[in-house]
């Protein structure tokens, strides 16, 4: 390849497949900068030259330093004035929480809680991903979390009800808010019955459309007096408001947050299976950075910061090869309607866009996702490819799942692989495990659960309300 | 066919929902939203499009494009993150979705249908999507091997280590007194109303379930009062 325009570029493909973009290197092949036409005349400056220029160029045009104007402010700033107005309750994260700070895209420090957690489930994920939930629980107690005092998971909770809307607009924006402030309450005051204060819980959000709703009502209730008066009534009328006023959470804090604020200690106290040998690519959820995008995390450190960090981080951190494909941003096909009723959308796009893209240029062993539907959609309709000509597999999963595998969790008990249709049991075998094995040692563990002996990860009684 | 004063007045709603300034600042026309639209790939339906009939304020194009046209969009909002005008087309079409069910529309009638079995499970358990709902004969098109071990539903959920997720009705446990606040929510927010507008039999099951809900739950209340007395 010919050294003809400036800065590095991909020219030994390190770091990966093809349309892979490392930070610094551009990634042509020696036709000039990628985007731009013959007219562009190349600087002919030297390897440490280009280096600097792009380093300054990195520092002035640094896209966390525009000005945002008026139209993109911090939502939490008016919370803060709303609760010194007597307005509303924040539930605060707290040192007790042991947060940790990380950065969102445009460079606002977001402070991700990491202890005394309430489980906000996902109904897509425990209907039919449980891996996602069950792996999540046992990291938990893996780092020595005691239930009851450092998570709680309970029945008092539903769905966020935004599927539904999204798929079909009934619904609207006072009870989708009524439906976030009454389970957001509940999280506040749970900690009560199980012997704590106030706001010892802090919710964690699994389903990536939970947390993007949750974000986008919070700014709505924020902005719109009228809104919260309207469901000040309804509150008040389920007895859910502290004091006479609504509790709204200082942050909206998703799961995959929690694992990429822990992927450290995940991959330095945990792991015991070398994954350096298994190529994995990246679906992050559209709900997750597409929605109220200025609170998704990014990091210089993860993909130069100029994709969400979500997923590629932990995969980083387990040390697996983290590959790209050029349909890395396209959404999966999930649609809410069109899973149910549009389903020759849903599996052409998800195989067109997504399966064949990711087994096609990335060869991939694995796609990591971080939310519900991604993973039904990605997973459930890779049989009927074969239809369309396109016999593409790969396995999916949740980045959760992937991490917990590599601790050496069982595929089955653990990770509920069993509910996958995609072929799993490759990545498994890959990643130096018995797949026969494991299977034949679950299939012994049904017969205890048919004889009444369940294993539990937590004490059965705490999810409704019991002591420890 | 509406009348114009008919789709002025639906018009007037889209316009009068307290969101549309912020999904709605102008638009340059790029087309950015479509092309990086998913279902602008496989439907005749672009973004692009419905922010320019909002913008220009074409009532009649506006009352076609809700015929079918907005059922198409796949509310991923990658347009909203990509516009350079910081609209939300997919935020728009949420709102015009939710007049069309207001003004009763014929479109979305046809299009919630087959959605029936959703709103049911939300409606009265507070759960979208449950287990038994993800059965191989519900989704031929998953093909045979839908999961990897084979066996009794209620066995295999017992065999996942969350209590609350040993269930095979709901996707998790939710507890009585939940579901019974969240009729109060569906009530007082005029779902329940919106519910009957666009399925009369749907909503007559929902009302059943729901009264039969509450009277379990009244009874567990007077139980737990004996319960206290004693
Ligand atoms: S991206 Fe924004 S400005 Fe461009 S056509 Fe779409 S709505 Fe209009
Ligand atoms: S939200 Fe709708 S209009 Fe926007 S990109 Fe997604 S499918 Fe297209």
């Amino acid at each position: 390849m010919s050294e003809q325009t400036p800065g590095n570029h991909n020219q030994n493909g390190e770091g990966a497949g093809a349309g892979t973009m490392k930070p610094g290197y551009h990634n042509t092949d020696g036709q000039g900068i990628a985007g731009h036409g013959s007219f562009f005349q190349a600087t002919d400056l030297s390897q440490e030259e280009a280096v600097k220029a792009t380093d300054w160029v990195r520092k002035h045009v640094d896209r966390r330093t525009i000005d945002l104007g008026d139209r993109m402010d911090d939502v939490r700033e008016h919370m803060y004035e709303l609760e010194k107005d007597g307005q509303i309750i924040i539930h605060r994260i707290t040192d007790q929480h042991e947060p940790a700070t990380v950065q969102t895209l445009f460079g606002w420090d977001k402070q991700v809680p990491t202890k005394q957690l309430w489980h906000h489930k996902s109904c897509g994920q425990c209907g039919n991903i449980p891996g996602y939930p069950t792996s999540l629980l046992w990291f938990m107690n893996k780092f020595g979390f005691e239930p009851g005092k450092d998570y709680l998971d309970e029945t008092d909770q539903t769905s966020c009800t935004a599927w539904n809307y999204h798929g079909s607009g009934i619904g609207n924006v006072e009870s989708l808010a009524a439906v976030f402030l009454r389970n957001f309450h509940q999280a506040y005051v749970s900690g009560k019955q199980h012997g704590h204060d106030l706001g010892h819980f802090y919710p964690l959000v699994h389903c990536g459309t939970s947390f993007g709703n949750y974000k986008e009502i919070r700014k709505f209730l924020v902005e719109s007096a009228e809104l919260r008066e309207k469901v000040t009534k309804i509150l008040g009328k389920l007895g859910r408001l502290v004091d006479g006023k609504l509790v709204i959470p200082e942050e909206i804090i998703h799961y995959s947050e929690w694992v990429h604020v822990m992927r450290n200690r995940i991959a330095s106290e945990l792991q015991t299976i070398d994954v350096s040998n298994i190529r994995t690519t990246a679906h992050v959820a559209c709900h997750y950075y597409k929605m109220v995008h200025e609170d998704a995390i990014y990091d210089q450190s993860v993909l130069g910061g100029n994709r969400t960090a979500i997923i590629t981080s932990t995969a980083q951190a387990l040390g697996a090869q983290v590959i790209d494909y050029s349909t890395w941003y396209d959404c999966c096909g999930f649609g809410f309607r069109h899973i149910i009723s549009e389903r020759e959308f849903t599996r052409s796009f998800t195989m067109d866009r997504k399966i064949r893209v990711a087994r096609e240029e990335a060869n991939a062993d694995v796609m990591l996702a971080n939310d519900t539907g991604c993973v039904t959609t990605m997973d459930k309709n890779q049989w009927i490819g074969k239809a369309h000509n396109q016999n593409f597999q790969i396995p999916i999963m949740a980045e959760v799942q992937f991490a917990a595998l590599a601790c050496g969790a069982d595929p089955f008990k653990i990770v509920q692989l069993q509910w996958h249709a995609s072929p799993c049991e490759d990545l498994v075998e890959k990643m130096g495990m018995s797949w026969s094995e494991a299977k034949k040692t679950f299939q012994e563990y049904l017969k205890e659960v048919e004889a009444g002996n369940i294993e539990y990860l937590y004490n059965p009684e705490l999810a409704y309300g019991g002591k420890v | 066919m509406a009348t114009y004063a008919e789709m002025q007045q639906i018009f007037d709603d889209i316009r009068g929902d307290f969101r549309y300034d912020h999904d709605l600042n102008g638009c340059l026309n790029c087309g950015i939203c479509t092309a990086t639209c998913p279902s602008a790939q496989f439907y005749d339906y672009s973004p692009r499009e419905i922010v320019q009939l909002l913008w220009t304020e074409n009532v009649e194009q506006i009352y076609d494009a809700m015929q079918e046209k907005i059922w198409a969009c796949a509310q991923c909002m990658t347009c909203a993150a990509r516009c350079p005008f910081k609209n939300s087309p997919g935020g728009l079409v949420a709102i015009m979705r939710e007049v069309a069910i207001k003004h009763e529309m014929q479109s979305a009638k046809d299009v919630l249908r087959p959605f029936g079995r959703v709103m049911l499970k939300l409606i009265t358990t507070g759960n979208q999507l449950s287990p038994d709902m993800i059965q191989p004969d519900h989704f031929p098109d998953w093909g045979p091997n839908i999961q990897k071990v084979e066996g009794d539903l209620q066995v295999l959920r017992k065999a996942i280590p969350v209590k609350t997720l040993q269930t095979v009705e709901t996707a998790w446990e939710v507890s009585l007194k939940t579901s019974v606040e969240m009729y109060t929510i569906w009530e007082m927010t005029g779902v329940l109303k919106s519910l009957e507008l666009m399925d009369e039999n749907l909503f007559d099951v929902i009302e059943d379930f729901i009264d039969e809900k509450r009277e379990d739950y009244e009874d567990w209340l007077e139980e737990q009062e004996e319960e206290d007395d004693e």
